[in-house]
């Protein structure tokens, strides 16, 4: 029987981010407005470290074979979560030394900054955003979810307002907070429709309702559930038909808080959907067929994914074509990535409802890519690599801050510098700052998916689980076959339209020059957040094997039924041959 | 050196030019001597490893008994669904092109010798990084690495045009990157479906390039309704990727604008190498994996290269720019390759194999000897340039001789691949195909005959307005741009420190061009010495096709057995 006790044990470091949270608030009285973001780096730093030595850690490390679960009340450790939540730290703290850079900028004390002085609020909001994000990895309940969801919500508010220092801030904090409530509001109506059908907050109950399905009134609810969760989601994602707040909020809040949210909310939001859809794989049922409840609610699942999938990539780098601001032109492309990221979790419904389609196969018969969790697995995967790339090219940003405008002695006073805006103020930048443009331009290509880049694997395991649904069936016109050949192709193709605006930075960087000089007064800590991320991509590029396994072994998680154990039992399995390769 | 194994060779040959691009960036601060000199070391090197590399080859049994020679396998992405391996090695397909890359990266290397000398550190890394690159694709045997180094390419090569390039260079780099970036994404899932297909047929995943094409010979992808046509289907998705690198007209208009923008060391590496390699897409892929599809398209495929050889020519005849004229020379080459690969006749396809080898001599020393008339009268315009000869008949006479080279005169490399693909291009159309397709063929290879004539037209008209007649002095500012643009003069190198307009050429410029000169006699007077080795390997890929063709065409006749123009007769054209 978990204890109260036991169920806070298992949440040690989203406690002590909250406890880093309280320190930064509070000391912020006394110490003074600069350390708070120490406290903040910090704080991560103790809670990655408790978070490796906590039980559960190893479970990424397991094979197929030692997959478990740690449940406690509402809060489950697994794979899934234990990925979310290295993630999720991991990347609040280069994120934390993205804004340090951003809020104590190198040359305050030689005037003329735009930036206000940082404040240990700010810090204490982030700990606290993370704290949710990390909660909403672990949450095995829909109340606990909902509070995760929520404790990512109110501090990105708070973190956008207490950046409007002009109109478009002011407009960028506004936008967020009633769009997001919107958002917040219909996905708990989802959630209510949920509990509705499983007639209780559990996830595991939840699925058994789906399970048993067929009683009419619940059943009825499954649409509105699926259309509200997913609108709810989509707006975290930036994904169609909730993407359109984007480039205005990006546009109008500093590079640190918009690598913040072109990150993290994703994360939410990708984790809040495949949670979504691993509800639907209980495994096969002796015959291999799927309950009725569970197979409607996956299609339509997929249907809806896929559509917003397609639509999102297209409308986003389409978006991004006529972009001039990079922030902007940075927010569109989040936009379409947002629609990559979805294009995995509609391959990941569509599979986890095996047995109903098109029948069993070869491929979907491996025990890791059954049910769709290879479409778990490359959303993940992708999510890592977009995440790294996107925070490395907004460290830049921050850590490059403003530049002069062209001015030579004579000509009147030297007009202000400014800060960095648009595409063209980082004309010239391999001249002026060779190690920040070089690392631009490998970010930049690794979104653009050119290999042998982490942007490359990912697209790669994306379309490959594309490629794999229904892999038996032939391609017919309206099969769901079809339909996932179809995502494949409008991927690559987005990929190559993408590249259009990707390397137009790149052309600005490298093939222009410039009188202007570039500042580089962002910060040093936004310039080691770069680097950072700089020798992470290099490590992916180099060696995909360790963060490919990792997603793999979370992917494989996210329903705790054990999928793999009925898996491991079927003959034809590709699972074999591929072990005795290694 | 008995102790260096051919895997270990292999490693070292694609790795030296990478050690040499650190050992550059390393001395960049020593300024653009240190780091050319650097570069050519590296170079010439990597040429000698790589020549040693292919005797070793040509000596083992491996290349007698078809055997990859040199394997290494390192695990990359090993997991799950993914069995994605380092796997290098070289067969009777690849070690020309292999060869030949190594050969035009010193070319690439020399002829920027001089022209180069504004931020010379990137230029020369990014050369020596796209010749890893260009070796890479033709040591792949892996289909993911043969893609990620396909694909690579264009990183190089749009920073070399982008930033040392001419006028349009901007707008050319990205049309570059992006029209091959969208074709060979489609190829990439065509690619993926074969390895899907694979896996599922025979129960292993593997990337293995020899093992999917020994899969799809047992396990063909469906041709039928039933099937969805997926073969079509991934052969098209292919062709998407291919023909746009070859270019096969009508995907070919991003080539004239990257060619004439690009400084020469691109253009060498461009034309000698990347266009190779959708020809050998096909030749690796299409031809052994997908037969059915390939026989289905072939026809129009031959029809695209002869109107490619006609179109490329009739455009060529018309250009005043000398550099735009020979990227439409290319155009042109390319077709001969193209139509004598979808002749799916062994000596068409034999021909096409080594008109790559001659296309990438002939048009990687035109592209240089453009680059060193640039050097030398800052214009490329034909109508402004004239009686070279009398003022440097070195250069006149290694141009004459890439000239004729280029129009296959006899004797020389051009001549024994057009021949042999003209051949085989009649053998098939006499009588390898049904009689509703007969004509049509007889068509169209007449009229790649014809562009042979058109091509011999263009050139030497060419060649007489430029080399011969008065001479002449370009008008001020003539093919320089307007000075004071607000760029970081890309351009700045043509006012300072050149050879004087009537300099014949320097010892780098020799060094450049003598080496391809020596394999364009060597492979025009001895070109059994270079058919040999690929002919058996080039037999066994286009078995099934042809086996395809032929039962399409309802012909009974095995085209790999008699009726083939005997090697032995080419071997003594002269």
């Amino acid at each position: 029987m978990p204890t109260a006790l036991e169920t806070f044990l298992l949440v040690r470091p989203e406690i002590v981010l909250v406890g880093g949270a309280i320190a930064a608030f509070l000391g912020g009285a006394f110490a003074g407005v600069r350390r708070g973001w120490l406290v903040a780096v910090a704080a991560i730093a103790a809670a990655l470290f408790i978070a490796w030595a906590q039980p559960g850690a190893g479970l990424l490390a397991a094979d197929a074979a030692g997959r478990g679960s740690i449940v406690s009340g509402p809060v489950a450790i697994d794979p899934f979560s234990v990925y979310v939540r290295f993630t999720v730290l991991g990347l609040g703290l280069v994120l934390a030394l993205v804004q340090a850079g951003d809020i104590f900028p190198a040359a305050v004390s030689r005037g003329a900054t735009v930036w206000r002085g940082g404040t240990c609020e700010e810090a204490g909001t982030f700990l606290l955003l993370l704290a949710g994000l990390a909660l909403v990895g672990v949450a095995d309940d829909l109340v606990l979810l909902f509070a995760g969801l929520e404790l990512v919500s109110i501090p990105t508010y708070v973190l956008l307002a207490l950046k409007r220092t002009d109109s478009r801030g002011q407009e960028a904090s506004l936008k967020y907070f009633f769009l997001s409530l919107v958002a917040s509001a219909l996905f708990l109506y989802a959630l209510v429709c949920l509990y509705g059908i499983g007639g209780s907050t559990r996830f595991d109950a939840i699925a058994a309702g789906l399970r048993a399905g067929g009683d009419g009134m619940a059943m009825a609810l499954l649409p509105v559930a699926l259309g509200m969760a997913m609108a709810g989601a989509a707006f975290r994602l930036a994904a169609v038909p909730m993407h359109f707040y984007a480039p205005d909020v990006y546009e109008g809040t500093s590079p640190g808080n918009a690598a913040v949210l072109s990150t993290l909310p994703k994360v939410a939001g990708v984790v809040v959907l495949l949670r979504l859809v691993g509800l639907a794989i209980p495994g096969p049922l002796g015959d291999g067929t799927v309950a009725p409840g569970a197979a409607a609610y996956t299609d339509l699942f997929w249907q809806l994914a896929a559509v917003l999938a397609a639509l999102t990539m297209t409308v986003g780098n389409v978006m991004a074509l006529v972009q001039t601001n990079l922030r902007r032109l940075l927010a569109c492309s989040s936009i379409a990535h947002a629609g990559y990221l979805l294009t995995g979790i509609a391959v990941a419904a569509a599979a986890a409802a095996v047995g109903t389609g098109g029948g069993r196969d070869a491929i979907a018969a491996d025990s890791t890519w059954l049910a769709g969790l290879g479409g778990a697995t490359a959303t993940l995967f992708y999510l890592a690599t977009y995440a790294l790339a996107t925070i490395g090219i907004f460290a830049a940003i921050a850590y490059l801050g403003h530049r002069w405008p062209e001015w030579t002695s004579g000509s009147g006073p030297r007009p202000p510098r400014q800060e960095i805006t648009s595409v063209e103020d980082l004309d010239g930048l391999s001249g002026t700052n060779p190690v920040a443009a070089f690392a631009i331009a490998v970010f930049l290509l690794s979104l653009a998916g050119i290999p042998p880049l982490p942007g490359f694997w990912g697209k790669l395991t994306l379309a490959i689980s594309a490629l794999e649904v229904d892999w038996n069936a032939p391609i017919t016109l309206g099969s769901r076959r079809a339909a996932f050949v179809a995502l494949a192709v409008i991927l690559v193709l987005n990929a190559a339209i993408a590249a259009a605006y990707y390397l137009r930075i790149i052309a600005a960087m490298y093939f222009r020059s410039t009188k202007r000089g570039v500042q580089a007064d962002g910060g040093l800590a936004a310039g080691i957040a770069m680097l950072a991320c700089l020798v992470l991509v290099g490590l992916v590029t180099l060696q995909p094997r360790g963060l490919f396994r990792t997603s793999a072994a979370a992917g494989g998680a996210i329903s705790r039924t054990p999928v793999v154990a009925a898996a491991d039992a079927m003959p034809g399995s590709l699972a074999t041959p591929v072990a005795t390769n290694r | 050196m008995n102790g260096l194994t051919p895997g270990m060779h292999l490693v070292l040959v694609l790795v030296t030019p990478l050690v040499g691009a650190i050992v550059a960036w390393v001395l960049g601060s020593r300024g653009y001597t240190a780091v050319r000199q650097s570069a050519a070391v590296t170079a010439l090197i990597t040429l000698v490893a790589a020549i040693w590399l292919v005797v070793r080859y040509l000596m083992s049994p491996e290349a007698a008994a078809g055997q990859p020679y040199g394997v290494v396998t390192l695990p990359w992405l090993v997991d799950g669904m993914f069995d994605v391996r380092l796997s290098l090695g070289l067969d009777g397909l690849s070690i020309w092109l292999f060869g030949l890359s190594a050969l035009l990266s010193l070319t690439a290397v020399l002829v920027s010798w001089k022209a180069i000398q504004e931020r010379p550190v990137g230029f020369y890394v990014l050369l020596l990084v796209l010749e890893t690159a260009m070796l890479g694709v033709f040591a792949a045997r892996d289909v993911i690495l043969f893609y990620v180094c396909f694909e690579f390419t264009l990183v190089p090569l749009f920073f070399l045009i982008g930033i040392w390039g001419h006028d349009e260079r901007r707008k050319a780099a990205i049309k570059f990157f992006l029209y091959t970036l969208a074709g060979s994404v489609l190829a990439f899932l065509g690619l993926l479906t074969i390895v899907l297909w694979n896996a599922s047929h025979t129960g292993t995943v593997t990337f293995d390039i020899d093992a999917l094409t020994a899969g799809l010979a047992a396990h063909p992808l469906p041709m039928n309704a039933e099937g969805g046509w997926l073969q079509l289907i991934v052969f098209l998705a292919l062709f998407a990727g291919f023909a746009i690198k070859v270019p096969i007209v009508p995907f070919h208009t991003w080539l004239p604008l990257a060619h004439v923008e690009a400084p020469t060391g691109g253009s060498v590496d461009l034309a000698g190498i990347l266009l190779k390699l959708g020809i050998y897409g096909f030749l690796r892929f299409s031809l052994p994996m997908l037969p059915d599809a390939t026989a289905l398209a072939a026809p129009w495929i031959f029809g695209l290269g002869v109107a490619g050889i006609v179109y490329g020519a009739l455009v060529a005849l018309v250009q005043t720019d000398l550099k735009r004229l020979i990227a439409y020379s290319s155009v042109s080459h390319m077709g001969y390759c193209v139509m004598g690969l979808f002749a799916l006749e062994p000596v068409a396809v034999e021909g096409a194999t080594l008109q790559l080898v001659n296309h990438g001599l002939s048009s990687a020393g035109l592209f240089a000897l453009v680059g060193m008339i640039y050097d030398r009268y800052h214009t490329r315009t034909i109508a402004n340039l004239g009686g070279i000869a009398a003022k440097a008949p070195w250069l006149a006479a290694l141009f004459m001789l890439f000239t004729f080279s280029s129009i296959g005169l006899p004797g020389l490399n051009g001549f024994v691949g057009e021949f042999m693909i003209l051949a085989g291009s009649f053998q098939r159309a006499w009588g390898g195909v049904s009689a509703a397709w007969r004509t049509a063929y007889l068509v169209m290879t007449c009229l790649g005959v014809a562009g042979v004539v058109l091509g011999a037209w263009y050139m030497l008209w060419a060649v007489e307005r430029v080399l011969f007649g008065a001479s002449r002095e370009p008008p001020k500012g003539a093919g320089t741009h307007a000075p004071g643009t607000p760029d970081h003069g890309h351009d700045a190198h043509a006012h300072a420190s050149h050879a004087a307009a009537t300099d014949d050429l320097a010892w780098y410029e020799c060094a450049a061009l003598l080496p391809l000169a020596v394999f364009v006699f060597w492979i025009g007077l001895v070109p059994a010495t270079f058919l040999g080795p690929t002919a058996g390997a080039v037999r066994g890929i286009m078995q099934p096709s042809a086996r395809a063709f032929a039962a399409r065409m309802q012909e009974t006749r095995v085209p790999a057995g008699t009726d083939v123009v005997a090697l032995p007769t080419l071997s003594h054209t002269p």
